[in-house]
């Protein structure tokens, strides 16, 4: 602004003091820490199960909407959680987590799927390994953990990031608002997609043959999927 | 295989080349990046995704400016005050603030509060929009830089320019005594008039003197043959004898 003579006069204008933040609707459960998972279901499964890697494959159809909690980890690929990353997760949260005034909550179950391992040293054959350990299946768009209360997304962020990156797929810290937005633009970009040919276009009317060189889950999984990795630049 | 290849007819084994293609290789979920089919990779290059490009690229269209800020309800509170304080106050002064130390800021209050003068200090970006909208239009290119307002019931504008002399560090600028907008100059001009009671009397005086003139106007003519005849008496004293008065037509 300028004042008389043409020197520009600082100016301090009225504080604008923003109104703190609004958490009515929030109900702290009894046991705010994460619940201890066990390594081994009370009931160990005897008979061995098949590989199965399915469980890792394509978007998750269970856990992908927030219940409880306002932020939580979004697992943006798909793996198999065993005990050390629960009790990895478990503890970093307690520890940098208030039990006064934020809770968690787990969105995966315990591990139940049975992992065998032949020991070491052996060649191949003579029947399929003992079980060596459990281990919970993560499918892609899955939430792993909720945390919730009377704290701000800002507050829980960096804990969550650094539990998100040493899961064994990648994953990012998301808040319901977050999580819409990203939902509202994978949406926009399928809708303005200016390119005329689209994978699932080329895959449902077979052009080209190219059945042949894909997976008939290809037809599901839209090119979006590839193994156990979810390629997010593609739409 | 001999049991099968047998029989009248003969039927040629089909060859899928998805079976031949599973039996070598990974499965299709690895911990590693399985390499792609060549085929399957030229398909994700064609269907990659394309942004929509509009016809004039965002930068050359006019730039929105930032919307107003929502109407802070601390601004509206003060303003409500300042509002209030021009209706109620007869004297609004307005003076540039430099700044001084607190203890001088207590004083100066205290020494106008004795002539019932209130010290208000107001923010510029409160006061522009009760101005422009109030009858103190005029006082707005006033409002630049920090501003006091010296408002009071009366106008006690010789004490205030008595106190203001002694503060350097406040500049009365303008006021509004009564509606009238005064310059620094008005108002001195107004400090140095009588007071109320004494121009109520100058004036009643004013008037009265006109109609005091009228009777002795009325009674000049009489008044001057009078003196005209009692001078002539004299006259005819003065010479002897004791005439008749003459008849005084």
């Amino acid at each position: 602004p300028a004042g008389p003579g043409g020197v520009a006069v600082p100016r301090a204008g009225l504080k604008k003091l923003a109104l703190p933040p609004d958490y009515s609707g929030i109900t702290m459960p009894e046991k705010p820490k994460l619940k201890f998972m066990d390594k081994v279901p009370a009931v160990p499964k005897v008979q061995r199960e098949p590989r199965q890697l399915r469980d890792i494959r394509g978007p998750s159809q269970e856990a992908t909407d927030f219940t409880q909690g306002q932020y939580g980890i979004l697992a943006l690929g798909g793996g198999y959680l065993h005990f050390g990353h629960f009790e990895m997760i478990r503890l970093t949260i307690a520890r940098c987590m208030d039990p006064k005034s934020m809770f968690a909550v787990w969105r995966v179950p315990a591990p139940y799927k049975p992992v065998t391992r032949k020991s070491l040293g052996h060649r191949m054959g003579g029947g399929k390994g003992p079980v060596d350990h459990f281990v919970t299946a993560v499918k892609s768009g899955r939430l792993v953990v909720e945390v919730g209360g009377r704290c701000e997304f800002g507050e829980v962020r960096p804990f969550l990031a650094r539990v998100a990156q040493k899961l064994p797929f990648p994953a990012i810290p998301v808040s319901r608002e977050s999580l819409r937005e990203m939902r509202r633009e994978e949406e926009e970009k399928r809708l303005n997609n200016q390119n005329p040919w689209t994978f699932e276009r080329v895959v449902a009317s077979n052009m080209l043959g190219m059945r042949k060189y894909l997976s008939p889950y290809d037809l599901r999984l839209k090119g979006r999927y590839w193994g156990k990795f979810f390629l997010k630049h593609r739409v | 295989m001999a049991a099968l290849g047998g029989g009248g007819t003969r039927w040629r084994r089909a060859w899928l080349p998805a079976l031949q293609l599973l039996r070598r290789g990974s499965k299709a979920v690895t911990r590693h990046w399985k390499a792609m089919h060549f085929q399957r990779q030229k398909l994700l290059a064609l269907t990659e995704y394309v942004s929509p490009r509009p016809a004039v690229p965002p930068r050359c269209l006019p730039r929105r400016s930032p919307q107003e800020p929502q109407e802070d309800g601390y601004a509206r509170v003060l303003r409500r005050q300042a509002e209030q304080t021009l209706r109620d106050s007869r004297m609004v002064a307005v003076c540039h603030y430099n700044p001084m130390a607190e203890e001088d800021v207590a004083t100066l209050r205290h020494y106008l509060r004795r002539h019932n003068i209130h010290l208000k200090f107001v923010l510029n970006e409160v006061m522009r929009p009760v101005l422009a909208q109030s009858k103190f239009r005029e006082l707005l290119p006033l409002f630049v830089c920090r501003n006091v307002l010296l408002v009071s019931p009366e106008a006690p504008a010789r004490e205030m320019l008595r106190v203001l002399k002694g503060v350097p560090h406040v500049t009365l600028l303008g006021a509004c005594i009564d509606d009238t907008i005064l310059s620094r100059r008005g108002v001195e001009n107004f400090s140095r008039l009588p007071s109320l009671e004494v121009s109520q009397g100058q004036t009643v005086a004013a008037l009265s003197l006109l109609s005091s003139q009228t009777s002795s106007l009325l009674q000049r003519g009489p008044a001057h043959l009078t003196a005209l005849l009692d001078e002539h008496i004299r006259r005819l004293q003065g010479t002897g004898g004791a005439p008749e008065t003459p008849p005084g037509h």
